[in-house]
């Protein structure tokens, strides 16, 4: 018996042996690495349609910030010439001679204008605006909607704020705003963002406030993490989804907002071309002259679909269950 | 529940009150009030002395400012001494007549004027006589002596809400001719029912029945939003909205002086919507009317703004959910193949596309196919002409509720409820129709009465492209001719109309749902 102990002692010592503890080792995760904006974007492009709107936006974007500086457009250039007002393609090719097919090749609005050069100018200001105005009231949306959802005694104070301002109708605060500041294209951004924020803060306060009473993060609170943090690190990451279907549809609707608001006449000034303004222009006597509305429409269309569609394929891959 | 309820009311009232408040301080403050003479004929008509009194005049009857000028005063002053005559009177003309001369200031009357008014605050102003230097007086330079005061938000709040609802009386007409003073039950002779019958009161039925859709109709008690400047000069805003528009509509009737004859005119005279005439009753109307109910107004074919909105915006809800629920829920049950890959192309066009393409898509779709009128007031058979705004309010509509009932009904379709009434072995349609709808209509209950409340605002666009006489383009049209009147009277009523929606929208979801409840001690929530 104590010849089979002393064996199987030495066994052990055979098949086992201590090593040292390697620091930088014990630190490492064996499981697969993961990195959360390296899965949304290969989840983003699985998918082939996002790859063409993509492609589809590019060609958009070019279209409206390069084109304009090629072809520079100016809407008065034909003003005193009445001959050339409401041209069909046809006629306005057959006008001017032929010199510029491309330019003339949608015809001519009310003023002799170019229509082909018109939709990009336009677009540019509306995509501009569209970038410019979401950028704004996204950010100052979501800050002030993080901090309106978490504290519980700074959102009885802006739910006031917030019944008195959303019942103020919204047309004649812009057009109040716009008849003191002026309506050109920085006093217009001015006027849709010192309210527009509003909207979205409140829709993320009630986000917010769902993810406020989930059990990790009263239990982060309970460890004494700041509100700055618990802000930053266990609300809003939860939420990109929800900021990334909010921007999806927040580009393409205040291109629609702006031509809503130049059709009922309180757009942008009409020295700056814009899309609502050239659509509200043609929609008089869009069974007559059909090529001065249908264009404008249809890019607008175009920008919109694409930036909604976007936004949604980024939405939906930023949705961490679907990384799988 | 009821003490909720009042809370509920009254934090509505105060915001509503909030609002009106910041609504009066842009339109009255914010903007140069000269505006408002943008589009007026009379006053470019005047010039010197009587346009700065015309513009005085008509900031005083808009609210701007309290405006009081030396004549009247006089008037006042004369006519407890003398009565009707007072304009007869040797000390009216000399005291009418002192401010014109330089030495105005030395009249007894104007000291009066000056010591009263600038006592109570009021600023006072003298507007020199203007003349050509040959003493002869330009067009419109008489001299005149005013006192201006200010009106603060608070104030002018204050004199909206004082009037805000009115009830008549018969001793509403100051009229010494008027020697019977009653309110009584009366037979009708133009309904052939009964009617309350005043005399002394401004309207002379204050309640009847006709023809015209609720049936009964009252006068009794009034509704001041608020009177509109430019755009229906000087008339009320209920009545604007309220009032039929369209073609004058004849019918075989009888002035009150012939009842009982058999003589019979063709004329639009709404009989039922007599006032007391304040002024002079002519001779012709004298031989028509017994009495000095003289002022008409005309029965007319079409409906009113407020009712043109509401019909269109109805049709269109109810298509929107007899269409977008069962679509929707199709949609959810055949998540990922065709039919839901159809309706949501549907939805991301309806959501994306500006409003304004596929509304001129459907003009032009109408008018080019169906042949449908296109403009509302060229249309010849009325009823084809309420179709294409009604669809084009619908075909958004659908879109929005598709999108959302897809939404809910696929949140819930990985409930445990459902799996567990699936292992039970219900069929897929019990599960879907009476389960996960049931769960997922909780999220759209909310919103039935805001899209119901909502037609009664009108939509800008669509009524705008098919020139529909609604209420949706009263408030862009205040906007653009400086309405003041009218644009305060609109945010009231859009203001009372989101309101009154969401509380019935709380009501109807805690109806619906048992397990909601609204009183702050009980159920979840903190």
């Amino acid at each position: 018996m104590d010849v089979n102990i002393n064996a199987s002692e030495k066994n052990q010592e055979d098949l086992f042996q201590f090593i040292d503890r390697d620091e930088i080792a014990s630190e490492k995760i064996t499981a697969p690495r993961y990195s959360y904006w390296r899965s949304v974007f290969r989840v983003f492009f699985r998918k082939k349609s996002s790859i063409f709107m993509i492609v589809l936006l590019v060609l958009v974007l070019l279209g409206a910030f390069v084109l304009p500086i090629v072809w520079p457009y100016d809407m008065m250039e034909n003003v005193l010439d009445p001959k050339t007002y409401n041209l069909s393609p046809a006629k306005a090719i057959a006008y001017f001679g032929g010199e510029n097919p491309i330019k003339w090749c949608l015809g001519t609005g009310q003023l002799g204008n170019s229509i082909m050069y018109g939709i990009w100018a336009s677009a540019r200001t509306s995509l501009l605006l569209a970038i410019i105005c979401a950028a704004i009231n996204m950010t100052v949306g979501i800050i002030i909607g993080a901090i309106w959802g978490y504290s519980k005694r700074f959102d009885a104070v802006m739910l006031v704020i917030y019944n008195i301002i959303a019942n103020v109708p919204e047309i004649l605060l812009l057009s109040v705003l716009v008849y003191i500041i002026g309506s050109g294209f920085w006093p217009f951004v001015f006027a849709l963002t010192i309210t527009g924020w509003l909207g979205i803060a409140y829709f993320f306060r009630t986000q917010v406030m769902i993810i406020r009473d989930r059990e990790y993060s009263l239990a982060s609170r309970c460890l004494g993490t700041p509100i700055s943090r618990m802000i930053s690190k266990n609300i809003l990451p939860f939420l990109t989804s929800v900021i990334v279907t909010l921007l999806a549809t927040n580009l393409p609707g205040y291109i629609n907002y702006e031509v809503f608001l130049s059709f009922i006449g309180i757009g942008l000034s009409a020295s700056v071309p814009s899309l609502g303004r050239m659509i509200q222009q043609g929609q008089t006597a869009f069974l007559t002259y059909p090529w001065a509305f249908w264009p404008p429409v249809v890019i607008a269309s175009i920008i919109t679909i694409v930036l909604y569609l976007l936004g949604q394929n980024l939405a939906d891959a930023s949705d961490p269950r679907t990384h799988m | 529940m009821r003490k909720y309820l009042l809370k509920r009311i009254l934090f509505s009232l105060f915001s509503l009150l909030i609002v009106v408040m910041v609504v009066m301080l842009l339109v009255y403050t914010a903007i140069d009030r000269s505006v408002i003479f943008q589009t007026d004929d009379v006053w470019n008509k005047k010039s010197n002395n009587d346009r700065t009194i015309y513009e005085y005049t008509m900031y005083g009857k808009y609210g701007y400012l309290s405006y009081v000028d030396y004549t009247s005063f006089l008037k006042v002053k004369y006519s407890e001494i003398y009565g009707e005559d007072y304009a007869n009177s040797e000390e009216f003309k000399r005291d009418k007549a002192a401010i014109q001369s330089s030495d105005w200031q030395e009249n007894e009357s104007v000291q009066e004027f000056i010591q009263k008014y600038g006592n109570a605050g009021y600023k006072l102003r003298y507007l020199e006589p203007m003349k050509f230097r040959s003493g002869k007086t330009k067009p419109g330079g008489t001299g005149y002596l005013i006192a201006i005061q200010e009106k603060n938000v608070v104030y002018r709040l204050w004199d909206y809400l004082r009037y805000f609802i009115t009830s008549e009386n018969k001793n509403m007409v100051q009229d010494p001719e008027l020697t019977e003073r009653y309110v009584r039950f009366e037979h009708d002779p133009y309904s052939g029912l009964f009617a309350i019958v005043g005399s002394g009161t401004q309207h002379k039925y204050l309640l009847y029945f006709d023809g015209r859709f609720p049936f009964i109709h009252q006068n009794w008690l009034h509704l001041n939003l608020g009177t509109s400047y430019t755009t229906y000069r000087g008339m009320e805003i209920t009545s604007v909205i309220n009032n039929p528009t369209g073609d004058l509509k004849t019918s075989r009737q009888q002035y009150p002086n012939m009842l009982g004859t058999d003589e019979y005119v063709e004329t639009a005279i709404n009989f039922h919507s007599l006032t007391y005439n304040t002024g002079i009753v002519s001779d012709v109307e004298k031989t028509q009317f017994p009495d000095k109910y003289t002022v008409y107004t005309y029965n007319r074919g079409g409906l009113s703004m407020i009712e043109n909105s509401f019909v269109i915006g109805l049709a269109a809800v109810i298509i929107a959910y007899a269409i977008g629920l069962p679509l929707g829920i199709l949609n959810a049950r055949k998540k990922d193949r065709l039919a839901d890959k159809l309706g949501n192309a549907y939805i991301i066009f309806i959501m994306s596309v500006p409003a304004l393409a596929y509304i001129f898509m459907f003009a032009w779709l109408g008018t080019t196919l169906f042949k449908l009128p296109y403009k509302f007031a060229t249309a010849g058979i009325m009823f084809l002409a309420y179709i294409l705004p009604t669809c084009s309010l619908a075909v958004r509509d659908i879109g929005g509720l598709m999108k959302w009932t897809r939404r809910y009904m696929i949140d819930q379709m990985n409930s445990d409820y459902v799996k567990f009434a699936r292992s039970q072995g219900l069929s897929e349609k019990e599960i879907y129709n009476t389960h996960i709808s049931r769960n997922a209509f909780i999220f759209l209950v909310h919103g039935v009465p805001a899209s119901i409340l909502g037609c009664l605002v009108g939509a800008i666009m669509t009524e705008t492209v098919y020139g529909v006489p609604g209420v949706g383009r009263l408030l862009t049209r205040a906007i653009n001719t400086h309405d003041n009147g009218v644009i305060v009277a609109v945010t009231v009523f859009y203001t009372t109309l989101s309101i009154v929606s969401l509380i019935l929208g709380d009501l109807l979801l805690a109806a619906y749902d048992p397990r909601i409840s609204l009183n702050a001690d009980k159920g979840g929530g903190r």
